[in-house]
């Protein structure tokens, strides 16, 4: 029964006491939760700038729209020509239009990432570009960090995996999370991702490297158990990659595991097969 | 003196946008000079070039926070206002602004234009109050200078 996959990507093959596996698709969820709300701040950081943007935009456009209006009145009443304040006031309203398709934008992508995230009925094996994942995530966390930490994508052309979307985001979110907890002040993390040249069967690689404190030599046989976390009450529940290598090992055939220095940072590596030859439950 | 001159308004804000929406809304609205940047470090450097009257920063920055900008701004020209205009809302930052650096006010994002204004303009006024007074009060410790000076003098005339 430990052997067994977390329930939520077990389906009908599961053989798991039902009471366990409703606890362990709770327990599941409730961490997914916890990842998310890690970002909420940024988030809403994030969100509050162009909503502030284009509400004022708003304001603006429909006073200047209206005085617009009585200006070039004026102007024709006269037989004049358009006076110089009216074509001002176009000029604002032209830059105030494109600040609003890009506010519009920056809200979708948002909301976009946190749908990826927080849908809760897709649980299916699917086709997906890892790539796409990569870089939603990156958005979310990005969303939070940004303003202390350069984030570096490099992913190159990918094939197509076979995976569970929900389960793999979710590992993806919480090593970037990890990473910028890791970095105090100032830094960087860099995600790279390519296909493992002669592999058989063909498998991804997937990196995620800071430049944080690292993790002590005697702490890092501990670092996937359960339970176990370093960080503060609030921050860390200790389930984060606990969970994170049951999803890869477990529900994806796959492997996680780290190297780190101390002072100089941490890189988490993920191998993923592209195909999935097993049922997920072993 | 000062007041003669349009009020100026110094807007920090990392993201183009904002500068862009508030800019637009105080021109409209107003005569104030504005001058908004999206680099902490060039609003500083305009805070040694001449008077400002109201700063006006986000919270959350590259580099430098809106704290340690207000609290520069503070040595530099202690007499204006100091306003936080930022989307990371915990009371914990807006306690340490209001202790730390003289916080005129803490507005909230997404902001509201007419409050936003409203702020402003107090803002406008207590600076100018303020420079009004210190201007004042070297008037009168000069003709107090005089005086005593005068009564110097007057009384090395009758020694």
């Amino acid at each position: 029964m430990a052997d067994q996959p977390p329930a939520i990507t077990s389906g009908a093959s599961s053989s798991l006491d039902p009471e366990i596996r409703q606890l362990r698709e709770k327990l599941a969820e409730a961490y997914r939760l916890v990842a998310l709300g890690q970002l909420v701040t940024g988030v809403v950081h994030e969100i509050n700038n162009p909503i502030g943007s284009i509400v004022s935009n708003n304001e603006v456009s429909l006073r200047a729209l209206s005085s617009l209006r009585q200006k070039l009145d004026a102007a024709r009443l006269a037989g004049e020509a358009p006076p110089q304040k009216a074509i001002d006031l176009v000029d604002t309203l032209l830059s105030l239009a494109a600040v609003d398709k890009i506010a519009c934008e920056r809200i979708s992508g948002i909301v976009r990432t946190l749908k990826t995230f927080s849908r809760v009925e897709e649980r299916d094996l699917r086709l997906v570009r890892a790539g796409d994942l990569l870089r939603d995530a990156a958005k979310l966390v990005d969303c939070q960090y940004r303003r202390r930490i350069e984030l570096q994508l490099f992913v190159a052309e990918l094939p197509e995996i076979e995976c569970y979307p929900q389960l793999l985001s979710q590992v993806l979110l919480n090593l970037l999370v990890n990473a910028g907890q890791a970095i105090e002040g100032e830094g960087r993390i860099t995600v790279r991702a390519a296909q493992v040249i002669g592999s058989e069967p063909a498998a991804i690689e997937i990196s995620i490297e800071d430049t944080g404190k690292g993790i002590a030599p005697e702490l890092r046989p501990r670092i996937f158990e359960a339970g176990f976390t370093t960080k503060p009450i609030g921050v860390g529940t200790g389930l984060g990659l606990a969970l994170s290598r049951k999803l890869i090992e477990e529900s994806h055939g796959g492997r996680i595991w780290f190297t780190s220095e101390v002072g100089r940072g941490t890189t988490f590596y993920i191998r993923l097969p592209v195909r999935q030859t097993r049922p997920p439950a072993t | 003196m000062s007041e003669t001159k349009a009020p100026r308004i110094l807007l920090v804000d990392d993201e183009e946008m904002v500068l862009t929406s508030i800019r637009a809304y105080l021109s409209l609205e107003t005569e104030y000079e504005i001058l908004a940047h999206t680099q902490p470090e060039d609003a500083l450097r305009r805070l040694d070039e001449g008077p400002i009257d109201v700063v006006v920063t986000d919270y959350l920055m590259p580099r430098v926070t809106g704290l340690q900008l207000l609290a520069e701004a503070k040595k530099k020209q202690p007499e204006a206002a100091r306003v936080l205009l930022t989307g990371h809302a915990d009371k914990q930052s807006a306690i340490q602004a209001i202790n730390d650096v003289g916080l005129y006010q803490y507005l909230e994002k997404p902001w509201d234009n007419a409050q936003l204004l409203l702020v402003i303009n107090g803002a406008i006024e207590r600076t100018r109050l303020l420079r009004g007074l210190a201007e004042k009060v070297e008037e009168l410790d000069a003709a107090h200078g005089q005086l005593k000076e005068a009564q110097r003098r007057l009384i090395r005339a009758f020694l």
